[in-house]
């Protein structure tokens, strides 16, 4: 069940992408990776974004292509890192 | 000559610049420490930049001397030894270090370049061990991505690591490593199967050799080698970031204070070539007039300092963005650099010109920004590669912006 907050994430994050990265459409479980949307400089202004707009620090135990291969698995993901930095 | 609108460097100098209208936008402590620079640079680099240019390296003292003065770790935070400095002070020294010597900067530059890496990606431990010997300036960092079959087709790199019990062994050749020559580090990046991966390998492990590359044409003295790799054993702890992510996550990060360091230098070579252009229009007379006095000049100098101003807004314009860590600081600094780094190589052939023979004399440092300047359109990815990068980026946001 999608809560108000996964929404606003999920919402956030696929405008970032829309808005820097020329496709018509991203589903939510779109894989970033394996369809060629990203490269590596959009793969770190994204990542940037993420930090910057949800106030979380992406490091090196995060290096996971699951936590970033769709808009589900980031927003799964800044969820899990708010979760963990608020509890 | 009209007045001069430098937002950065704050002024031009005091005797070239009328006007520092746009000083505003430096804080107080970032006006301080940029002329704390330039008179670093004025006393310790510029009288001596020649020699170094001439004998291809840069004596130890004068490493040790950056070092002293917290200019290996400016960007890094002071409970690793750093001085915690903001990316527009840490531009400002590069601009400042890069009116005196290119070559110098590039120590700046790959010192950055691997510590931001590691500041970024590195494990707790890792931070702890590595960060404070670079930002005291203890110890020296390369970075070793370029081979001599991938240059800007990353992607290519051959240099690969196997796994072996609790280590890994790596083979293979960097090529055009800045650096290299003084480094007591490298962050390498190679291939484990197909994954992409990064690693520290110190000097003085067995089967790495060192290969100087001397004769180049500009960076003369940045200490430029190959590396060769055979049968090197790097410990598990020594692989920066996970397998699978060294191009895509780990190298960017690297890249990207490379070319905020290349931009601002390129910006302080600019500087440079402006400064000798207007010293030289004012004080050299042809009969009853100055050089500065012929149209043809003027509009050579007009050129230059226009660029100057231009290219100022946009490495200001950059650092602030990284500062404020925003996803447009990578478009930005790819525009800075792109920008300075072909702007400082108009200025310096226009630089030349204005001084005539004199310009192609060892003893006129715009010679050496002539030679210098070049390289700064090939190193941190050449100006195709920027504009093929910065193109797509315009085009995909406009794409989306239309929609």
């Amino acid at each position: 069940m999608n809560t108000d907050v996964e929404v606003v994430i999920k919402e956030t994050v696929r405008r970032f992408i829309l808005s820097s990265i020329a496709i018509a459409k991203l589903d939510d479980d779109d894989d970033l990776f394996e369809s060629g949307i990203v490269n590596s400089l959009f793969a770190v202004q994204l990542m940037t974004y993420i930090e910057k707009t949800f106030a979380i620090e992406v490091g090196m135990d995060d290096l996971d292509i699951e936590n970033f291969k769709s808009l589900n698995a980031t927003t799964a993901f800044v969820l899990k890192k708010n979760g963990r930095r608020n509890g | 000559m009209g007045d001069l609108l430098t937002v950065w460097p704050a002024e031009v100098s005091a005797s070239t610049s009328r006007s520092a209208s746009m000083r505003h936008v430096l804080t107080d402590p970032q006006k301080a420490r940029h002329e704390d620079f330039k008179a670093f640079v004025a006393l310790n680099v510029e009288p001596f930049a020649r020699q170094w240019d001439r004998e291809q390296r840069i004596p130890d003292p004068v490493i040790s001397l950056m070092a002293k003065s917290g200019y290996l770790g400016g960007g890094l935070p002071p409970h690793f030894g750093g001085q915690g400095w903001d990316i527009v002070t840490f531009g400002l020294l590069n601009e400042a270090l890069g009116r005196g010597s290119s070559a110098l900067t590039g120590v700046l530059t790959v010192q950055a370049m691997v510590s931001m890496v590691l500041l970024k990606w590195g494990t707790k431990e890792q931070k702890e061990k590595w960060l404070p010997p670079l930002a005291r300036g203890e110890m020296i960092g390369a970075f070793a991505l370029t081979e001599p079959g991938a240059g800007s087709d990353i992607q290519s790199l051959a240099t690969g690591l196997t796994p072996e019990g609790d280590h890994f062994v790596l083979n293979g050749s960097k090529q055009w490593i800045s650096c290299a020559q003084i480094a007591a580090v490298f962050l390498v990046f190679g291939k484990l199967g197909r994954s992409p991966v990064a690693c520290l390998v110190p000097r003085d492990s067995p089967g790495l050799r060192v290969e100087p590359i001397d004769d180049l044409m500009g960076f003369r003295a940045a200490g430029l080698a190959q590396l060769h790799f055979q049968d090197v054993e790097v410990p598990s702890a020594n692989l920066i970031g996970k397998p699978g992510f060294a191009l895509s996550h780990v190298a960017p990060v690297g890249l990207h204070y490379g070319r905020i360091s290349t931009a601002c230098s390129a910006l302080g070579l600019l500087r440079g070539c402006f400064e000798e252009s207007l010293a030289h229009a004012a004080m050299r007379r042809i009969g009853d007039k100055t050089v500065g006095d012929m149209g043809m000049i003027r509009s050579l100098i007009a050129r230059m300092g226009t660029d100057l101003e231009a290219g100022s807004l946009l490495c200001h314009s950059a650092c602030r963005a990284e500062d404020d860590h925003l996803p447009e600081a990578f478009e930005k600094t790819l525009m800075a650099k792109y920008f300075t780094s072909r702007a400082a190589v108009k200025a310096a052939s226009a630089a030349v010109q204005i001084r005539g023979a004199a310009g192609c004399h060892g003893s006129s440092p715009v010679s050496r920004y002539y030679r210098d300047a070049k390289i700064m359109e090939i190193i941190e990815g050449t100006t195709q590669v920027h504009e093929d990068i910065l193109g797509k980026i315009f085009v995909d946001q406009a794409g989306g912006l239309g929609r």
